[in-house]
């Protein structure tokens, strides 16, 4: 499988969709099923927007899907930025925290992995794969309690590094990145540059690395937000609530015991804001997908 | 001063108690309160007074600020509240910490909790310091957290049930308020006719705390020990009582099926679906986040009796200030749980800025109690029937698997009220998996 | 400063007949390895292991009374024996296959679908519909019971009402039946995103000279998606089948989810609730152990099998 530099896609696209021929048109079917689906995804995350508009007296009392225009929506989130002295804020920091730190050091270590199961013959290569197969057929809910007693020993639970450390193996990542580095780097161009003698730690930078990057943003994306939500693992791990992220936060907000009122509002108004950056960081990272790195221009 | 001179002077552990009520009673200065419980029980743990840094983890709403109190005064001796979030989880990360040495020295647990806590030896023994403040408490509370002449917590809040009731509704409705269980059912076969999309109550299958505390005021017992074996007696006269009588409302229809504490339950609050609850202390506090709307129609009402005239309650929840067993400063621990529980200025934190209902006796009378909850505002007397219900409420020994008990209860009385079956058959199966699992973890199961 | 050594030092061996591998090409592939394998060993195969080991032992109690003494003993098989008795237990496992036939399909050819008509040429609205469905993946678990709550329960569902509205009977998504469309539609809900994500992650890979002959001849949109791009992507559709198999063998989220809302779902209405239930809720973490090592070994052998037969299709050219 070659790329050679005949053209982006978009020449391409640009050439060939013009003169329009009858039925090819706008296509109508899919587009009509990518609305359909589109609204399927979006009616419950409309339901999290509508209900962070309500008060607590609306919330329950109020159709559904109506949204409130009696400033519930601010009152909500000046009342969950203000809880507990900005307890949020420091949820939100925790997150980024472990969300940033982890996923990027997350992708380095699955890209590295990945590109060595994808590139190189070695002994062990398929035991290894099957080995890392393994890894994600117990559940976190069965290595949690294991994985505190583990950390324990070494005296770092409940710190930064019992939530930031185990999140860096990622089992399904260094497969995806098996999968786009068998995908897009060419092994022609590795045997060439063998051939003229780069090292392979070289070659992994200018002739590995360029071609994956549209994957490791998908892998980035996705482990992201995998650890942004994640719940099991910082909530065995941490005792002390300025350490929560934001899931773990806004689930002690919820469970408060019987003795003060539930704080529905502020739950689901956290939850909304807590979506926001991953928007933003789709939004972002999106253009990836349109950059075709061997010619340099974008993709249609 | 004129508190430990006293102490000093009189010796038998009755007195001692008195001597402590009259202490805790007497002033509200710090350091009345504070001597009081630095009578000889704590020093049998060390020194109460030395320099320690506590962990507490708790759930209550707010309480760092009642424990800001105690920073303020014991410099030396501070003590820091991780927030929780409460649940079953809880005791087993509690369980866990332990297992790993990381248990915090202070904890709040729930009164069900306590013995599973104690039987892995997670909280410490405290007979000997809890004796100097036993006088705080009804016979009721204190049964919460002793067993066989020991105690293993000090008492924080109680819940004593009560009966919630859409005043507004029965009103327009033409209902009576039912004294008995008896006239209970017959006012749901009533509400279904007169208003068939409403009903009385529900049944929710959600909860094991709910029904544990109707069979406690049934006057069930379901753990027992004599000190070498356990007992278990779930499927006794009273529980069977309370199971078939809800099963007989619950399969005819007359009551509704549903989960508390859910989307649906939370609108058939507010709209007036369900026009009573069976609750606790607490309920007015829950019913503000679920149906704020409802504000001024609830009131409240003795909890209906078995028998004309009874009038015995049971226990919803609530929870204690237990200490662990790998607390190095349990002295100075010990201290603070019974500054935090008993001491009026603590106590009165707690009703103020966490909303609790305190266990301590004085707690109840406290002039922080004067006015009814914010849901209530009608109810003037709200606190008073509290604290009646408080004192004779009745409660049951906990078992040291009552984890499994709960849920079991969940599984077994969906499937009754999914099969429409005799809700005995879940209490049968209650007691055939705790009978197991407490013999499959070792402990002597007395067979009867 | 080490590559331009390196360099030399390479192109002085490349002189040599080239039989003999360079060191640095054969411990490469082991030396890109390392973090992935250290973070492994600490983090996945210790814990398992102790798990393992955990799934042999119980505790039990010595001494009377409250305060008992507990101590770990070594009981061979028994938790793996109990676990394997347990009629609850091969129910839930009923359970999950009916489970799994309603999700995998309907998942991944959702998301198959969504991500080629993405990657067609001239579709309108492409970057709301990306949007759009990657958005379920976003929204945190914390919020999913009321959510769900509120989608389904009789009394507040917006669909429930929309039914309504048009004349027909509302659905029901709580009786034991429809509950696994309920549990399943959330897993669908939830995941058509992701997946849609690797795949379109995957389209957007294939160099576009493949479809351009094949326009050329006239091909549709619909010849080309399923004649070239759908065998192109099947090293991908493999790998995101093989983990959603596994997510469906793992299955607890969704019935979690919805378990405190009906009475349809019990605590170990799926393999995995069951083993949360021992951990986390009655404190038996042996049994649990035992229960997740048996799960574990089922789904081992199912994926490797599958993997196996489709092998020569995900990686074919690398055998």
């Amino acid at each position: 499988m070659t790329t050679g530099s005949v053209g982006t896609r978009a020449d391409h696209d640009r050439r060939h969709s013009a003169p329009v021929k009858s039925g090819q048109a706008i296509p109508l079917v899919p587009t009509a099923i990518l609305l359909v689906g589109a609204v399927y995804c979006l009616i419950p995350v409309l339901w999290v927007v509508v209900a962070s508009t309500k008060g607590p007296d609306e919330l329950f009392t109020t159709f559904t899907l109506a949204p409130s225009f009696t400033g519930g929506f601010w009152d909500n989130i000046t009342d969950l930025l203000a809880y507990r002295d900005g307890k949020f804020w420091r949820w939100v920091a925790n997150t980024v925290l472990y969300a940033g730190v982890g996923t990027v050091l997350s992708v380095v270590i699955s890209a590295l992995a990945g590109y060595s199961l994808a590139k190189f013959r070695f002994r062990g290569r398929e035991m290894v794969f099957r080995l890392i197969l393994a890894g994600v057929l117990i559940p976190q809910i069965t290595l949690a309690i294991p994985q505190y007693l583990l950390l324990s020993k070494v005296d770092l639970v409940g710190t930064y590094w019992s939530v930031l450390l185990p999140s860096l193996i990622s089992p399904f990542g260094i497969y995806l990145c098996r999968i786009f580095a068998t995908a897009a780097i060419p092994d022609d161009m590795l045997a060439a540059g063998r051939v003229d003698g780069a090292g392979e730690y070289r070659l992994f930078w200018h002739v590995g690395l360029p071609p994956m990057l549209p994957g490791l943003v998908t892998v980035f994306l996705l482990q992201f937000i995998a650890i942004w939500n994640n719940f099991l693992l910082p909530f065995i791990m941490l005792s002390d609530d300025d350490y929560y992220p934001l899931t773990v936060g806004l689930y002690a907000l919820l469970n408060q015991g019987t003795s003060q009122p539930v704080l529905y509002t502020l739950v689901v108004a956290g939850s909304l804001l807590s979506i926001v950056p991953l928007i933003v960081l789709f939004l972002l990272l999106q253009r990836y997908w349109r950059l075709d790195v061997l010619s340099g221009g974008l993709k249609a | 001063m004129r508190c430990t001179s006293m102490l000093k002077a009189l010796s038998a552990s009755m007195v001692l108690a008195m001597a402590a009520a009259a202490c805790s009673s007497g002033g509200g200065t710090p350091d009345s309160g504070d001597e009081g419980g630095t009578g000889g029980g704590l020093r049998s743990y060390g020194d109460p007074n030395a320099p320690a840094e506590l962990e507490f983890w708790a759930w209550a709403t707010n309480i760092e600020q009642v424990v800001d109190i105690w920073n303020r005064q014991h410099p030396d001796q501070q003590v820091e509240v991780n927030s929780q979030a409460q649940g079953d989880e809880l005791v087993t990360r509690l369980l866990t910490a332990a297992k790993a040495g990381n248990a915090p020295c202070l904890m709040q647990t729930e009164y069900q909790a306590l013995p599973v806590l104690v039987s892995n030896g997670v909280a410490a023994d405290v007979t000997a310091a809890a004796e100097t403040v036993r006088g705080e408490f009804s016979d009721s509370a204190w049964g919460l957290t002793s067993f066989s002449d020991q105690t293993f917590a000090i008492p924080q809040d109680v819940a004593p049930m009560m009966l919630y009731y859409r005043e507004d509704l029965f009103e327009q409705m033409g209902l009576e308020v039912p004294q008995t269980w008896d006239e209970y059912a017959d006012l749901a076969a009533e509400v279904r006719r007169k208003a068939p999309d409403r009903f009385l109550t529900t049944f929710s299958s959600n909860d094991p705390g709910w029904f544990a505390g109707l069979s406690q005021q049934a006057g069930a017992n379901w753990w027992s020990t004599d000190g070498e074996q356990w007992s278990v007696d779930i499927d006794d006269e009273a529980t069977e009582q309370v199971a078939s009588y809800w099963g007989r409302l619950v399969n005819s229809g007359v009551v509704d099926g549903q989960p508390m504490y859910t989307p649906q339950w939370n609108r058939a609050m507010s709209d007036g679906t369900l026009l009573t609850w069976p609750s606790a202390v607490w309920g007015a506090a829950v019913l503000e986040g679920v149906a704020p709307t409802t504000k001024g129609k609830w009131a409240v009402a003795p909890l209906p009796g078995w028998t004309e005239g009874e009038d015995v309650s049971g226990y919803w929840g609530g929870s204690a200030t237990a200490v662990s067993e790998d607390c190095e400063d349990k002295a100075q621990a010990l201290k603070f749980a019974t500054w935090l529980n008993t001491s009026p200025e603590a106590v009165r934190g707690l009703i103020t800025t966490s909303g609790v209902y305190p266990a301590a006796t004085d707690g109840q009378t406290s002039t922080a109690l004067d006015s009814p909850p914010a849901m209530m505002p009608n109810q003037t007397g709200f606190y008073d029937l509290a604290s009646e219900a408080a004192r004779s409420a009745r409660t049951f020994t906990w078992g040291p698997n009552v984890n499994v008990t709960y849920s079991v209860y969940s599984d077994a009385f969906q499937q009754a009220i999914q099969g429409g079956a005799d809700f005995t058959s879940a209490v049968a199966a209650m007691q055939d998996r705790t009978v197991a699992d407490l013999e499959e973890q070792g402990f002597s199961v007395s067979q009867e | 400063m080490r590559t331009v050594q390196r360099d030399s030092a390479d192109r002085a061996q490349a002189a040599r007949p080239a039989r003999r591998r360079r060191p640095q090409a054969r411990t490469a592939p082991y030396v890109f390895l390392f973090p992935a394998a250290v973070f492994f060993v600490a983090f996945l195969l210790l814990p398992i292991l102790y798990a393992l080991w955990l799934s042999f032992r119980d505790e039990r109690v010595r001494g009377a009374g409250i305060v008992s003494v507990r101590e770990e003993v070594f009981v061979g098989l028994s938790n793996y024996a109990s676990s394997l008795s347990d009629s609850e237990l091969w129910a839930s496992l009923g359970r999950m296959l009916v489970y799994g036939v309603l999700v995998v399909p309907t998942m991944l050819g959702l998301a198959l679908l969504f991500a080629l008509i993405l990657d067609s040429p001239r579709v309108r609205m492409r970057s709301f519909g990306r949007l759009a469905i990657f958005l379920p993946y976003a929204v945190p678990g914390v919020i999913a019971t009321l959510l769900w709550g509120f989608m389904y329960l009789p009394n507040v569902s917006p669909i429930r009402a929309a039914v309504e509205q048009v004349g027909l009977p509302p659905p029901d998504f709580f009786t034991p039946t429809t509950v696994f469309f309920s549990v399943a539609n959330i897993a669908v809900w939830g995941g058509i995103g992701f997946n849609m994500i690797v795949l379109y992650t995957a389209l957007r890979a294939l160099p576009s000279e493949l479809y351009d002959s094949a326009r050329l001849d006239g091909c549709s949109e619909r010849q080309i998606a399923l004649r070239i791009k759908i065998p192109l992507l099947t090293p991908a559709l493999v790998m995101t089948g093989i983990f959603s198999l596994i997510a469906t063998l793992q299955v607890f989220n969704e019935p979690q989810t919805l378990s405190p809302l009906t009475n349809v779902i019990s605590s170990t209405w799926m393999p995995l609730m069951k083993v949360y239930n021992d951990a986390f809720v009655t404190n038996e973490i042996y049994s649990a152990a035992a229960t997740s090592v048996l799960l574990a070994v089922a789904s081992l052998a199912i994926s490797l099998g599958v993997l196996s037969f489709l092998q020569s299709r995900a990686f074919g050219e690398d055998r």
